[in-house]
């Protein structure tokens, strides 16, 4: 039980709702050219968007999915494309007021929704940034907010969160992390490929993400095995060495740096964002950690609830 | 408050769902004889994904409420597939190529587009599954579809041949001498506007 509830302070919430209201901004404002024609019915987008909530349907007709909206919509007279309009000017704003901490649960949930909603609806266009955002969208809203960095906090006296709640959320993503980078690390290292480098030649040429010139990899192809190597290894090391203090900020660093290359070197910025924010909530806040914090946390907590108590009294 | 065991249980039934999700993708790229690992070992991996399968409710009935229950669940949060990412090996890319033919004869060529480097990312993700024997039955009518898209900003056009291929890159000696990528053609489709039938 101790291990799954620590005592914690919010800091690393602030991180997450700061980060994915960045996140969630960025994302909106990358599609903003593209969404109705990604998210549009058919004969009128790219693919479909029907197509693909019928296939996500297979699977569960109770996932959402932006269908929803556009039926609600067509039951009060509202067009289709009015409805896309909207769904994403309300996922730009959950953004911002996650980034600026103003409703921030609310905000966390709509976030959640409506994005869950997109990447449903576009399903045969998904990519992994989107089940990460997901991923981090649902521990968010499911998380102790507001954080004492947010608006609401500052607007509203909310009583201290929980230590141990805080703490127990912190858990739960810090797992998955390590559950995330042990099997994208088992499954390179049965590929021939990450140990001799191709791999890494062949990610770095292929349309969309050949950003830097062959002709300019080509002049490093002895370090495309050691980093393919380190790839492997960074990302297999992560579940142990990431929990040992004296690793810990050099495995951070490592991870981080891998998804800041990624980011520019591959054109896959939205990958790379969300990656960052994740680690850096999980493993990033409170240098000190909560083995050494955790008794003055707890104290804090406790007198604050004695103040309430006095008070109330 | 809630009581920390509700806590405890719900990690458990959480990170048991994620895990299982986790295993089906390495067993699948192992029964799949992708992987380094002896052949010998495929047919273990393909009985140990279809375990894992079970485990998530995907061998049960498609109205089953137990399957459906743990789908929803496992979208919901962001889990309802494994992190196999570029693995175990980097593959070759797909490329739709059309030939727009105009009713005075003339001949272009084109591609589906989209204009964001975000959208773009998504439109490859689109082609890499439509390579996938799994999605071998909507394949025409996506390909329909993405014809229909470019279309639209062609009026003029008679007819369009739709071609689908794998393009497989050089690889870094090729590459040095002076090798590049070469297209595969994997099927084609002749769409004629007029009746959108595919002949």
């Amino acid at each position: 039980m101790e291990f799954l509830f620590p005592s914690e302070s919010d800091k690393w919430l602030a991180i997450l709702r700061i980060g994915l209201g960045l996140q969630v901004t960025v994302y909106t404002l990358f599609l903003k050219s593209d969404w109705h024609y990604l998210f549009a019915g058919t004969g009128k987008g790219l693919v479909s968007r029907e197509l693909g909530e019928a296939i996500i349907s297979f699977d569960s007709p109770s996932i959402p999915k932006l269908g929803w909206l556009v039926a609600l919509g067509s039951y009060v007279n509202v067009a289709e494309e009015t409805v896309l309009s909207v769904a994403w000017a309300c996922l730009l704003v959950a953004g911002c007021c996650l980034l600026r901490g103003l409703f921030c649960r609310p905000a966390a949930r709509i976030a959640w929704f409506l994005h869950r909603c997109e990447a449903q609806s576009g399903g045969l266009l998904a990519y992994g940034a989107d089940n990460f955002m997901t991923m981090g969208l649902f521990y968010l809203m499911l998380s102790p907010l507001p954080d004492r960095f947010s608006v609401d906090h500052r607007l509203v006296k909310i009583k201290p969160k929980d230590p141990q709640l805080l703490g127990f959320w912190r858990r739960v993503l810090q797992v998955h992390l390590c559950l995330v980078y042990f099997f994208g690390g088992l499954g390179k290292s049965l590929g021939s490929g990450w140990w001799d480098g191709s791999n890494l030649w062949r990610a770095l040429t292929r349309p969309p993400f050949d950003i830097i010139s062959p002709d300019i990899l080509i002049r490093f192809k002895y370090l495309l095995p050691i980093l393919g190597i380190s790839i492997v290894l960074i990302e297999l090391g992560y579940v142990f060495f990431i929990w040992m203090k004296e690793t810990r900020f050099i495995w951070l660093g490592c991870i981080v740096g891998m998804h800041i290359a990624i980011g520019i070197t591959m054109g896959m910025y939205l990958f790379a964002l969300v990656m960052i924010v994740l680690n850096l909530a999980a493993f990033g806040a409170d240098p000190g950690f909560a083995e050494r914090r955790s008794r003055t946390i707890r104290k804090k907590f406790e007198r604050s609830k004695q103040t309430q108590y006095r008070c109330l009294v | 408050m809630i009581p920390k065991r509700i806590y405890a249980a719900w990690f458990v039934v959480h990170f048991f769902l994620i895990t299982a999700v986790c295993f089906a993708g390495i067993f699948s790229l192992v029964a799949e004889g992708t992987t380094a690992l002896p052949s010998v070992l495929d047919k273990y991996a393909r009985k140990a994904e279809l375990i894992a399968a079970f485990v998530l409710g995907k061998e049960a009935a498609a109205s089953s409420p137990v399957r459906r229950g743990v789908a929803t669940y496992l979208y919901a949060a962001g889990s309802q597939s494994g992190y196999t990412f570029f693995a175990p090996n980097v593959p070759g890319y797909y490329q739709l190529s059309l030939e727009l033919n105009y009713e005075d004869g003339r001949v272009e060529y084109e591609s589906p587009r989209v204009s964001g480097k975000a959208a773009a990312l998504r439109l490859d993700s689109l082609l890499n599954r439509l390579a996938d024997d799994r999605y071998e039955p909507i394949r025409e009518v996506v390909v329909k579809m993405l014809v229909f898209s470019v279309w639209r900003e062609h009026p003029g056009v008679k007819k369009i041949r739709a071609t689908f291929g794998s393009v497989t890159p050089p690889s870094i000696s090729d590459f040095g001498q002076g090798k590049r990528e070469s297209f595969q053609p994997l099927f084609s489709y002749d769409f004629s506007l007029r009746t959108e039938q595919n002949e």
